[in-house]
């Protein structure tokens, strides 16, 4: 299971950087970015999977006691977290960047932005 | 104390509290800026007080209340410290240089540049990986923000590539970090570093997948065309930042990791990193636009870090001193320089001559650029010496060899850019800086300063700016509102005084460059007095070289003498720079000198094999692991020292340095400074004697290259139509005979190269001092415009005159005496075939001297020169000391060379001299100069007493130009009789003289250029690309590695 | 095209090095060090019923201060990028409709409670300020949608998002000087597990994470709102 869903993360990261390399509209670049980084969390969480476990909450089902046996690594859904909020911040930031990019040039080939170099 | 988490949250707490102040209350959320910057700057400092001087234990600061690895935890200690003080003062000082686009912009950009700056102290911070990536990303998104500051359009651009790479880069830092706490159990570094990360399943690829994410934050090659766009674009003062305090912080994290890594990564960090210091040199070659450039200075420099932190294996506690004081030196002056392009208008390197219209603002710049090239008294140039100590202990000459040859290519284009600076056509427009400008510029000056004085401090050595000499040179930078007459009686009663100071310290030997460099300085700096204004920038270089020099004579210290002898190449570098058209030929001699030093180094440190200290005496007596090397060692030392007496193969610089260098320029770097490499030599060969090195004895191979030298020196000398290329060239052939009494390794070779150290010293100076006076007056230094200047200018014709009897080795002067005493060594000596070589050079020096005579003196005065006066008296007066100097020391020589020559009986007790009576007599026969001196004082009375006889009856000549029938001349001075004066020895003996040498050295220069200039193509400016290399260098690495 | 082949190239030496970390990999049977701490003393240390949000909150705080930071950043990078875009008056557009304007009205105030709702319980159930704060901000996105030329105030956006961030860091500073550390949520009692309220400053720093990350989120989408026009 954890393997399953690890191979869908790589794959994901895999797919993200394919269309981030090889696609030279931003706006596409930004949504590849996006699958990658979606990737990358399944990854994440993934690595913190135990078969048969749950959640890493104490209720009713889960006693502070029996948490040791019973919950899944909590650490993995914590930097998940994290993770996805500075995916969120930088897809942000860079669809701003496009936004302004167009409004340059009217383009949004990413070959058209080549002034700086050597 | 206050805790180090104040860093951060201060920081957080002005950034979020900016949103609460209007909009309009610019100045308010100016200051809440400032303050907060300030505070930070007050927290660490207190920190680096605290370690530094009351040696205070590092702290670990918790969070959560929970230990780590439970909770986040940071750690403050000394390196902590010193560079969150040199983020936040960075941090500080760019926002003070900002105020106008900060305030275009508004809080909000305030808020960015305080999260900014927190975040990089984060990144220094953090003892947890997680932690880590969010401070990274942090950094990213500030300077996605920060970019925008830049008044340039390419700036957006240039931040979406930034931000595409920095994408790619942290997910394969998060899928590393995530496999690491998968195989350790833990985020902390210290934790995973104790838990071995490297050995666990899947760890070594994890660590690897962190790492390289990490390393691309230094902008390794090639995985760097983005960092570049950004440096070129951004606002200098975010490229300040980017440059100073993010390299600085990303190395950091680099060295954390690395903790996690051990030792088997260490190596591929050295890897990365000097592929990166000598690729990213080589690139930076072509570069015009000076923020590009920088741009491509700091990626190799953190490069250089880089490598360095990657030698820690052998490195061990000196590390920290070692990586700090190059990243100091880097992070301080990259600032500085950054800052400074803010004022200037273009963007071409040559616009930068803006500056010179501001002293202060040249003086910082040059400050900067001698901070980057690692030259004293900077931080660099101590980290450079002991680095070189420890890879030539530890056999790494590879890397050695590497480094130097990177730092070489570096100080190419930066002595270049100095260059272009001091000596291209500066605008009419006045460079505009504001205080705000300027505060950050200074502060990165004094900054330099302190921290060369810290860096001299804890070196275990001589702390260079507690050193005399440099420092009475260095007094002359705040006295340079004085007059130049006053400056002029400063430095020659400094000279002097320093001179009666220290004279009883020298051996017989010392005495006599002692003499020639304080007090032989202090007569040609007598000519100096006929200069007029204030004369801004020529004491303080001068004075450098003599401090140079004054302190070379006295270092006992191997890297006492090497410290004395950067000094005085940086300060005859500035010397040669002041001519008119010397650009070209100072970067030449910069850069050979700059070689030259850095095979000295290379010498050094193999000798030393490790020990802190090393005695230039001890040379004698290497110690067992050195003494292989003996020979290596030597060759090492020889050719560096003979770049200075531009020896054949390196001598390509002289002419050009010292032909067009000021008329009181000329004889110093002439006459004086070219001693100071024979010094190096007669040490190195007092002490190491004869090594054999595959079978071949160096000193005969010595031998060959100065009969070379003098023969090639002499034959292209007496093709020159510039009087003053003409000496230089004559310097050659003489440096020729110097050393080749040198390598003869016999007593009265020595004595006879100590003798031409003295005749040379004297009859150069004086005929550059001569003929740089009727330059001065005829506005010319083409023999064949001038002509019979002898009635015009008599008292420059007569040190002329005794110069060419002198140098031409006729009795009765001192140069006969030369003659004689090297007569008598030749016979002694074991080979053969380079004496005759050396014979042949004699006449020709007779051929090139006639010249001077000839054209310059006798023959028809010309139109344009009826009015022209004699030289200045200023200029006049040490050519007539000389006159009588020469006198003297041709009818006594042994005042100066009895000493010399008990002396010398320590090396060689066979073969002195006898000097009883007034005859000095050898194994082959006597020289009585006194006997001799009345001799030909009778022939040569009765000879002129007859020529003047004869005189009267001579016709008056009218013409001077040589024209065939039916020719055309279209070139006036082809007609010209004194024009290529000896063409028929051309014709015979010209091949000799083929510049092969000036064009290999062309050759190498351009095949680096163009390699540079093929290379940087890969950075083609699309984003893509850039992604592409990065994913290259990871693939490449990994490969590289074999798999981890 | 070679492009394309050179990136499929890379991106199978990549693969290769992701096979190799996959293949390698075997699920912990037990907690490791880390995760066990966190699973035998987060409910007696800290009193959060939800360990993950007493990781994030507190353990790990120091992250999420710099996430929510990176929120921050962003919305005052973009309010940075698109100041210039906004000042153009937009284009007359089509209305919006009667069914999204109702519907609106109706699901905007319920939507904000829930998110409201996430990020106060976030140290009960899953869920949590940043949960939270992106509903709240899709209650405003759809204020958006329904009204394109609606003019959020900026100011209260931004005194909301200042003075989270202000009582954040200065909790934190609390915990410095008060508890633990920096951060240390126990500045207040922990009370009884599974209790509103419980969990020492938990619940307050998620519910101003919540804020703040609302007020990001909607600053966010009014300032990319305003390129529409384009």
């Amino acid at each position: 299971m954890a393997h399953l869903a690890m191979a869908t993360g790589f794959l994901l990261i895999l797919v993200g950087f394919y269309g981030a390399l090889t696609n030279r509209n931003i706006l596409r670049m930004i949504v590849a970015f996006s699958i990658a980084d979606t990737g990358v969390n399944i990854v994440i969480v993934a690595v913190g999977y135990m078969r048969g476990r749950s959640a890493p909450i104490l209720d009713s089902t889960v006693s502070a006691a029996d948490a040791l046996a019973r919950i899944i690594d909590p650490v993995p859904q914590a930097l998940v977290l994290t993770a996805i909020v500075i995916g969120v911040g930088v897809t942000a930031l860079m669809l701003a960047y496009a936004y302004k990019l167009y409004e340059k040039k009217r383009s949004l080939d990413i070959a058209k932005f080549t002034e700086l170099k050597w | 104390m206050v805790s180090a988490l104040y860093l951060i949250a201060a920081a957080l707490a002005a950034a979020f509290l900016l949103g609460l102040l209007k909009e309009q209350w610019r100045g308010a959320a100016y200051a809440v800026t400032l303050a907060a910057l300030a505070f930070m700057i007050w927290v660490s400092a207190g920190w680096l007080w605290a370690f530094a001087l009351e040696g205070a234990a590092p702290v670990e600061i918790f969070t959560a209340g929970a230990e780590p690895p439970f909770a986040i935890n940071l750690r403050m200690g000394l390196a902590e410290a010193a560079l969150t003080l040199l983020i936040n003062l960075t941090g500080l000082l760019s926002a003070l240089y900002l105020k106008d686009a900060l305030s275009r912009l508004g809080r909000r950009a305030l808020a960015v540049l305080l999260i900014a700056i927190m975040a990089l102290c984060g990144i220094v911070l953090t003892r947890d990986v997680f932690n880590l990536f969010v401070f990274f990303e942090l950094i990213v998104i500030a300077t996605g923000g920060l970019v925008l500051l830049s008044d340039d359009d390419h700036a957006l651009a240039a931040g979406f590539k930034y931000l595409i790479v920095s994408q790619v880069i942290s997910v394969f830092l998060l899928v590393g970090i995530i496999f690491a706490y998968h195989a350790t159990g833990t985020l902390n570094i210290d934790g995973m570093a104790g838990a071995s990360l490297g050995l666990k399943t899947g760890g070594a690829l994890a660590f690897f997948l962190m790492f390289i994410a990490v390393v691309a934050e230094l902008k390794p090659f090639p995985a760097n065309g983005w960092a570049l766009d950004i440096y070129e674009s951004a606002h200098p003062a975010f490229s300040a930042i980017f440059s100073a305090a993010t390299g600085a912080a990303a190395l950091y994290a680099v060295d954390k990791l690395l903790l996690i890594g051990g030792a088997d990564w260490l190596p591929v960090a050295t890897g990365i990193g000097l592929v990166t210091f000598v690729a990213a040199n080589i690139l930076a070659l072509p570069q015009t636009n000076d923020r590009r450039l920088l741009g491509y200075s700091s990626i190799a420099q953190t490069g250089l870090v880089l490598a360095v932190l990657g030698q820690r294996d052998i490195l061990g506690d000196a590390t920290p001193y070692i990586a700090f004081g190059l990243l100091a030196s880097h992070a301080v002056a990259k600032a500085g320089l950054y800052w400074l392009s803010g004022l200037v208008a273009g963007r071409a390197l040559a616009d930068w001559a803006a500056l010179r219209n501001r002293p202060l603002l040249l003086f910082a710049f040059v400050t900067f650029i001698c901070m980057l090239a690692g030259l004293p008294p900077f931080p660099g140039f101590y980290a450079k010496w002991e680095l070189a100590r420890f890879l030539a202990a530890e056999g790494r000459l590879a890397l050695l060899a590497l480094i130097l040859f990177g730092a070489l290519v570096e100080a190419g284009y930066l002595f270049r850019w100095l260059g272009y600076l001091i000596k291209r056509e500066a605008p009419a427009a006045e460079t505009a800086c504001t205080p705000h400008q300027a505060t950050a510029v200074f502060a990165a000056v004094i900054a330099g300063w302190a921290l060369g004085f810290v860096w001299g401090d804890l070196s275990g050595r001589n702390n260079l700016l507690l050193v005399l000499p440099l420092l009475f040179a260095l007094a002359f930078l705040l006295l340079e509102w004085l007059p130049a007459w006053t400056k002029n009686t400063l430095a020659i009663a400094g000279m002097v005084g320093w001179f009666v100071l220290t004279w009883t310290e020298y051996d017989p030997l010392r005495l006599i460059f002692a003499v020639i460099f304080l007090i032989g300085g202090a007569i040609t700096l007598l000519a100096s007095y006929a200069a007029h204004g204030r004369r801004i920038g020529f004491y303080p270089s001068a004075m450098l070289m003599y401090a140079g020099m004054a302190m070379l004579i006295r270092a006992t210290d191997s890297f006492d003498f090497f410290a004395a002898w950067e000094l005085l190449t940086v300060g005859s570098y500035f010397l040669i720079l002041r001519g008119k058209h010397s650009e070209p030929h100072a970067l030449s001699y910069i850069l050979f000198s700059l070689g030259g030093a850095f095979l000295i180094l290379a010498g050094f440190a193999l000798a030393a094999q490790g020990a802190p200290h090393f005695d230039i005496a001890s040379l004698g007596q290497l110690g067992q692991p050195a003494q292989p090397l003996a020979p290596w060692i030597f060759l090492l030392l020889a050719i560096g020292f003979m770049t200075k007496t531009a020896a054949i193969g390196v001598h390509i610089w002289l002419p050009g340095a010292h032909a067009e260098a000021e008329t009181d320029v000329s004889p110093m770097v002439s006459g004086i400074l070219l001693k100071a490499g024979l010094f190096g030599l007669f040490l190195l060969l007092m002490t190491m004697g004869r090594q054999r090195l595959y079978g071949i004895e160096l000193t005969h191979a010595l031998l060959w290259i100065a009969a070379l030298t003098a023969l090639l020196g002499n034959l292209m000398a007496i093709f020159q139509e510039d009087a003053k290329r003409l000496l230089a060239y004559s310097s050659i052939g003489q440096m020729g005979y110097a050393l080749f009494g040198l390598a003869l390794m016999n007593h009265l070779g020595w004595l006879m190269a100590l003798m031409f150290v003295i005749n040379h010293y004297i009859y150069k100076a004086m005929l550059f001092l001569s003929i740089g006076g009727v330059a001065k007056r005829t506005g010319t230094r083409e023999m064949y415009r001038m002509g019979g200047l002898i009635r015009m200018m008599p008292l420059s014709f007569i040190p002329v005159l005794i110069g060419i009897i002198a140098v031409s080795g006729v009795p009765p002067l001192s140069g006969f005496g030369g003659r004689w005493i090297f007569y008598n060594a030749i016979m002694t000596a074991e080979l053969r075939l380079p004496l005759v070589v050396i014979f042949l050079a004699g006449p020709i020096a007779f051929l090139y001297l006639f010249r001077l005579i000839h054209t310059i003196f006798l023959g028809q005065l010309k139109d344009e020169f009826r009015r022209v006066r004699e030289a200045p008296f200023w200029i006049v007066l040490p050519q007539m000391i000389y006159v009588v100097l020469l006198l003297v020391f041709a009818v006594v020589p042994g005042l100066a060379l009895r000493h010399v020559d008990a002396y010398l009986n320590r090396f060689f007790p066979e073969g002195g001299l006898g000097w009883t009576g007034p005859a000095i007599t050898s194994s082959y026969g006597y020289w009585n100069p006194i006997a001799i001196m009345i001799v030909v004082g009778v022939i040569f009375a009765t000879l002129l007493a007859w020529l003047l006889f004869v005189n009267r009856r001579a016709q008056k000549v009218r013409q001077f130009n040589i024209v065939f029938a039916a020719e055309r001349p279209f070139r006036p001075e082809t007609t010209h009789y004194a024009w290529n004066f000896f063409a028929p020895y051309r014709k015979a003996m010209g091949f000799l003289v083929q510049p092969f040498v000036t064009r290999f050295w062309e050759t190498l220069t351009d095949l680096l250029h163009t390699a540079g200039d093929l290379a940087r193509r890969l950075y083609d400016g699309n984003g893509q690309s850039y992604a592409f290399h990065f994913l290259a260098f990871v693939v490449a690495v990994f490969l590289l590695r074999g798999g981890v | 095209m070679i492009k394309r082949f050179i990136a499929f190239l890379l991106l199978i030496a990549i693969g290769g090095i992701f096979a190799t970390l996959l293949i390698g990999y075997t699920p912990d049977a037990e907690l490791n060090l880390t995760a066990r701490y966190y699973a035998e003393r987060t409910a007696a240390d800290l009193g959060s019923a939800n360990i993950v949000t007493a990781i994030v909150v507190t353990y790990r705080g120091l992250d999420t201060l710099g996430e929510v930071t990176v929120l921050f950043l962003s919305a005052a990078i973009v309010g940075l990028v698109l100041a210039g875009g906004r000042q153009r008056t937009p284009r007359p557009r089509a209305p919006v409709g009667e069914l999204l304007t109702t519907g609106t009205r109706l699901l905007a105030p319920l939507i904000m409670l829930l998110g409201v709702y996430v990020f106060v319980n976030g140290h009960l159930t899953p869920g949590g300020g940043f949960q939270g704060g992106a509903i709240v901000a899709s209650g405003v996105l759809l204020l958006l949608l329904a009204d394109p030329l609606r003019h959020f105030s900026h100011g209260l956006i931004s005194a909301i998002e200042s003075l989270a961030g202000v009582f954040y860091v200065a909790i934190g500073l609390l915990g410095l000087l008060l508890a633990g550390g920096f951060l240390d949520n126990r500045i207040l009692p922990i009370g009884t597990l599974g209790d509103l309220f419980s969990a020492g400053a938990i619940p307050l720093i998620y519910s101003l994470i919540g804020l703040k990350v609302g007020a990001e989120f909607a600053s966010m989408l009014a300032s990319l709102s305003g390129t529409e026009e384009l």
